[in-house]
C-alpha cells in the first residue's frame, strides 16, 4: 500500500510533469511546426496563468454567477432525488412505477434538451436551475435508493425487536446508513450540475463563465478564452471536492469503509 | 409470476397516463404552457414520420461519431488503467489526474476541439473520446485491482508472473466494471456528441438539427430529434445489456 | 415449581419452496422455559434453532402452534420492549460511537437524557469497556464489538435476553472469555436467557438446560439438564463431569 504522503508527492510530480509537457508542446507547435494558429490551439501555460491573474476578478465573478445557479439546481435536484428514493423505499408500487422511468430518463439527452427547455420557460435562470436539478436528481435518487435497500435485515430486526415506529427506523437507521451512498451520488452529480450550468450559459445567457468562453472565442481573445476554460474546469473539480469535504465532515466513521462503487446509469 | 406482471403493468399504466395527459393538454395547463411551446405527442409523431429519412440520417451521423469516440476513448481509458495497474506507485498518481479530468465540464472542451479539428466529425469524436476516457479509466482500474482476498496469493503460490496474473485474474475480474463503464459512457457519449454539434461548424447531426429547428421555431421537429436520440440511446443500452448477460454468466449480478 | 414463563406449544414453521417440496424448519416443537433460566438451543445448521428464537422474539410468525410468554403473545412482549436481542454479528451502527450505540434503544423508548448517561456508564462497566465509550465500532476488535452488542441488549433492562449464536464468529480464546463474562453478567442481572449455538462445550458451560434440536425436519431430539455447580468459571471445562455432559450430547447426535 502506498502511503498518503507518497501519494501526494506522486500527484505533485504528475502535475509538474503535465505542465512541462504542455509548455514543450506549445513550443514545438509554435517554433518547430510553425503553426500560424499556435497561440490559439495551445498557448503557453504561463501566459494563460498570467491572463488569469490579470483578469481574475471578472473571471471569478462570471464563475460565481454560473456556480451559484448550479448550486441552487444541485440542491433542488438532490432534494427531489432523496424524496423520490424514500418514497420508492417506502412503497413497492411506487418503486415499480418510478424505477423504469428513472433509467429511461437517463437515456434522454438532457443536456441536449437545454435549448428546448430554454424555449419553454423563456427564462435563463429558471432553465439553468431546472437542467442542473434534472441532472442531479438521477444519480442522487439511484444511489440513495440502493443505500436504503442495502440496510442489513439484522439492523432492522434490532429496531423491530424494541418496536420502533417507521419514523424512528428511518431517523435512527435508514438515513444514517444511506448517507455514504447519498454522498457517492452527490459526488457524481456535482460536476454534472456545473456542466449543465455552463452549457446553459453558452446557449445565450447574459452572464456567466460560459458566456465568457464563447465571446472570447468569437472575438479572438485567445488568452481570455483559455483562462475561462481553465476557470470552468476548476469549477467542476472544486464542486467535486466540496462534496468530498462535506462527506468527511458529516461521516467521520467512514474512514474505515473502503470506497463504494457508485451507480450512474 | 404475479409480481412480474405488476412490474410491467404499473409503469406501463403510468406512461400511458402521462402521454394522454400530455396529448390532451393537461400537462400544458399544469405547467402553464402554450401548445407552440410544447408540441403534443401526436404532432411530434406525425412530424417525425414525415421527416424520417432526414432524422435517421442525422441520427446516423451523431451516433457514428459517438460510437467511434466511445471506442477510442474506452480503449485509451483501459490502457491508462492497465498501465496504472502495472506501475502502481506512479500510475495511481496518473489516475488521480484522470479523475480530476472527469470533473472537467465537457462543454468547455468542445470549443477547444473546434480549434484543433477542421471537420465536425473529428471534433465530435475528440470530445466524446475525452469524455469516455475518464469513466473507463476509473472503473477499469477498480476492476483490475478490487480482487477477492487471497486470489493474488493463490497466483503467487504457483509463481505466476505479472502478465499471467493480469490475464488470468485481473482481466476477468475487471469485466463487470468495464460493462458498468460502458453503460455510463453510452449515455454520456450521445450527450457529448449532441452538445459538440451545438458549437461546431457542422451542418448535420442531431445537435445541429435540434438547434436549427428551434431557431426556425419548428418545435415539433426539434422534439422528434430528441425522441430519435433517446431511442438510439435506449437501443444501444439494451444491446450492451444483452452482450453483458452473455459475457458475465458467472457474475452474481446476473442471477 | 412455578408456572413456566415461556410456553411453546406445537410450534411448526414451514417455508414454501417453488418446486413443491416445502422446507419444514420446525416440526411440532413443545418447550417450557422457567423464569431466570439459562437455556441453550443447540443443533447443526438447518435444525431451526434460530427460527425458534426468532419466533419467540416475534421476528417470525410460526406457521402453526403458539408461543405464550407470561400469558401474553410474543408481539405483546415485543411492543412492551421486554426483549434484548444479540445477533450473530454485532450489528453495530457504524456511524455511532460505542456510547451512542448502547444509547440507541433508549432513544427509541424515550428514556430521559440524564438516565441514559447513567445507564450507559453502568453498561460499559458491566461489559468492561469503560475506556472505549467514545470509539467507533471499526476501532474495536470483534470480541469488543460483540460485548457492545450485549451491553446494548441489556441497556433497556429487558426481561428476556435472546442471543443468536453471538460468539460463533469469534476465535476460541475470545469465545471462552466471553462465555465466562456472560455468566457473570447473567448472575448479576438474573434475566431469562435463550442462547442459540452450535458449539456443544459452550452450551454445556453456560446453561441450566440444553435443548438439542435435529434437522430435516427441525425438532427437539433431547433436553439435557446440566447440573454443574454455579458460579462456573473456565476451569470447570477440565472436570470429568463437564466432559461427560459434552460426550452425552454428542452421542445424542450420532443416534439421530
Amino acid at each position: 500500500m502506498i502511503s498518503k504522503k507518497e501519494q501526494r508527492i506522486v500527484a505533485i510530480v504528475w502535475i509538474i510533469g503535465i505542465i512541462v509537457v504542455w509548455e514543450l508542446l506549445s513550443f514545438l507547435l509554435k517554433n518547430v511546426i510553425h503553426d500560424p494558429m499556435a497561440a490559439t490551439k495551445l498557448p503557453y501555460l504561463h501566459t494563460v496563468a498570467m491572463t488569469f491573474f490579470e483578469n481574475w476578478k471578472t473571471l471569478l465573478e462570471a464563475g460565481a454567477v454560473t456556480f451559484s445557479r448550479a448550486a441552487i439546481g444541485f440542491a433542488l435536484g438532490a432534494s427531489v432525488g432523496i424524496i423520490l428514493a424514500v418514497l420508492m423505499s417506502l412503497s413497492k408500487t411506487m418503486e415499480r412505477i418510478a424505477f423504469p422511468y428513472l433509467i429511461v430518463s437517463q437515456m434522454i439527452p438532457v443536456l441536449g434538451l437545454a435549448p428546448i427547455i430554454f424555449n419553454i420557460v423563456r427564462d435563463m435562470n429558471v432553465s439553468r436551475i431546472f437542467i442542473a436539478a434534472y441532472i442531479t436528481f438521477f444519480p442522487v435518487a439511484v444511489n440513495m435508493l440502493s443505500g436504503l435497500k442495502s440496510v442489513e435485515q439484522d439492523k432492522k430486526d434490532l429496531l423491530f425487536s424494541i418496536s420502533a415506529n417507521k419514523f424512528k427506523v428511518y431517523q435512527k437507521l435508514m438515513f444514517p446508513y444511506s448517507m455514504s451512498y447519498l454522498f457517492t451520488g452527490l459526488k457524481i452529480a456535482a460536476p454534472m450540475a456545473v456542466t449543465a450550468s455552463i452549457l446553459v450559459d453558452m446557449l445565450g445567457s447574459q452572464s456567466g463563465i460560459g458566456v465568457k468562453i464563447l465571446y472570447s472565442l468569437y472575438s479572438n481573445s485567445t488568452n481570455i478564452f483559455w483562462a475561462s476554460v481553465f476557470t470552468s474546469a476548476f469549477m467542476g473539480i472544486i464542486s467535486f471536492y466540496i462534496v468530498i469535504f462535506a462527506e468527511r465532515l458529516c461521516l467521520p466513521w467512514q474512514n474505515a469503509v473502503p470506497g463504494k462503487e457508485g451507480v450512474r446509469a | 409470476m404475479k409480481s412480474k406482471v405488476a412490474n410491467l403493468l404499473w409503469p406501463l399504466a403510468f406512461g400511458i397516463a402521462l402521454i394522454l395527459a400530455w396529448q390532451f393538454g393537461l400537462l400544458h395547463k399544469m405547467l402553464a404552457l402554450k401548445p407552440f411551446q410544447l408540441p403534443v405527442p401526436s404532432e411530434i409523431a406525425s412530424t417525425l414520420a414525415a421527416n424520417l429519412p432526414k432524422a435517421l440520417k442525422d441520427c446516423g451521423v451523431t451516433i457514428s461519431g459517438a460510437l467511434i469516440g466511445l471506442i477510442i476513448g474506452s480503449s485509451m481509458g483501459f490502457m491508462i488503467a492497465a498501465i496504472a495497474t502495472f506501475f502502481p506507485k506512479w500510475g495511481y498518481g496518473g489516475l488521480i489526474v484522470v479523475t480530476a479530468l472527469n470533473a472537467v465540464p465537457i462543454v468547455a472542451l468542445s470549443p477547444i476541439m473546434n480549434l484543433w479539428f477542421s471537420t465536425g466529425m473529428e471534433q465530435k469524436i475528440g470530445v466524446v473520446t475525452v469524455v469516455c476516457m475518464a469513466a473507463m479509466a476509473i472503473n477499469a482500474y477498480s476492476g483490475l485491482n478490487n480482487l477477492k482476498p487471497h486470489s493474488i496469493d493463490l497466483m503467487y503460490s504457483v509463481a505466476a508472473n505479472k502478465w499471467t496474473i493480469f490475464r488470468k485474474l485481473r482481466l476477468p475480474n475487471s469485466l463487470p466494471y468495464i460493462f458498468t463503464a460502458t453503460k455510463i459512457n453510452i449515455a454520456s457519449a450521445i450527450i457529448a456528441a449532441i452538445i459538440s454539434e451545438y458549437f461546431a461548424s457542422s451542418t448535420s447531426g442531431l445537435g445541429f438539427g435540434i438547434k436549427d429547428n428551434l431557431r426556425k421555431a419548428e418545435m415539433a421537429m426539434g422534439w422528434s430529434y430528441i425522441v430519435v436520440a433517446s431511442l438510439a440511446g435506449v437501443i444501444l443500452y439494451c444491446i450492451i445489456l444483452l452482450v453483458e448477460r452473455d459475457a458475465l454468466k458467472w457474475h452474481a449480478s446476473q442471477k | 415449581m412455578n408456572a413456566p414463563e415461556i410456553q411453546i406449544k406445537n410450534v411448526s414453521m414451514v417455508y414454501p419452496v417453488n418446486n413443491g417440496e416445502d422446507i419444514v424448519a420446525l416440526n411440532d416443537v413443545n418447550l417450557d422455559i422457567q423464569e431466570g433460566e439459562f437455556i441453550s438451543l443447540l443443533g447443526p445448521s438447518g435444525c431451526g434453532k434460530t427460527t425458534l428464537l426468532r419466533i419467540i422474539a416475534d421476528l417470525n410468525k410460526p406457521t402453526s402452534g403458539s408461543v405464550s410468554i407470561r400469558g401474553q403473545s410474543p408481539r405483546d412482549i415485543r411492543l412492551q420492549r421486554k426483549n434484548g436481542i444479540v445477533f450473530q454479528t454485532p450489528v453495530l451502527y457504524d456511524w455511532r460511537t460505542v456510547r451512542r450505540n448502547i444509547c440507541m434503544p433508549m432513544e427509541i423508548m424515550g428514556v430521559p437524557k440524564k438516565e441514559r448517561t447513567a445507564r450507559i456508564n453502568q453498561m460499559l462497566d458491566l461489559v468492561e469497556l469503560r475506556d472505549f465509550g467514545d470509539k467507533y465500532p471499526f476501532e474495536l476488535s470483534g470480541g469488543m464489538q460483540q460485548r457492545v452488542g450485549i451491553a446494548r441488549a441489556l441497556a433497556l433492562n429487558p426481561e428476556f435476553l435472546l442471543m443468536d449464536e453471538p460468539f460463533s464468529a469469534l476465535d476460541e480464546f475470545t469465545r471462552e472469555k466471553l462465555n465466562e463474562d456472560l455468566l457473570s453478567i447473567w448472575s448479576k442481572t438474573k434475566k431469562t436467557v435463550i442462547f442459540v449455538t452450535h458449539n456443544i462445550p459452550e452450551s454445556v458451560f453456560l446453561s441450566d438446560r440444553v435443548v438439542v434440536l435435529s434437522p430435516h425436519p427441525g425438532r427437539i431430539s433431547a433436553i439435557v439438564d446440566i447440573n454443574l455447580p454455579r458460579p462456573r468459571n473456565n476451569s470447570i471445562r477440565e472436570t470429568p463431569e463437564f466432559y461427560d455432559y459434552v460426550t452425552k450430547i454428542r452421542r445424542s447426535f450420532e443416534g439421530v
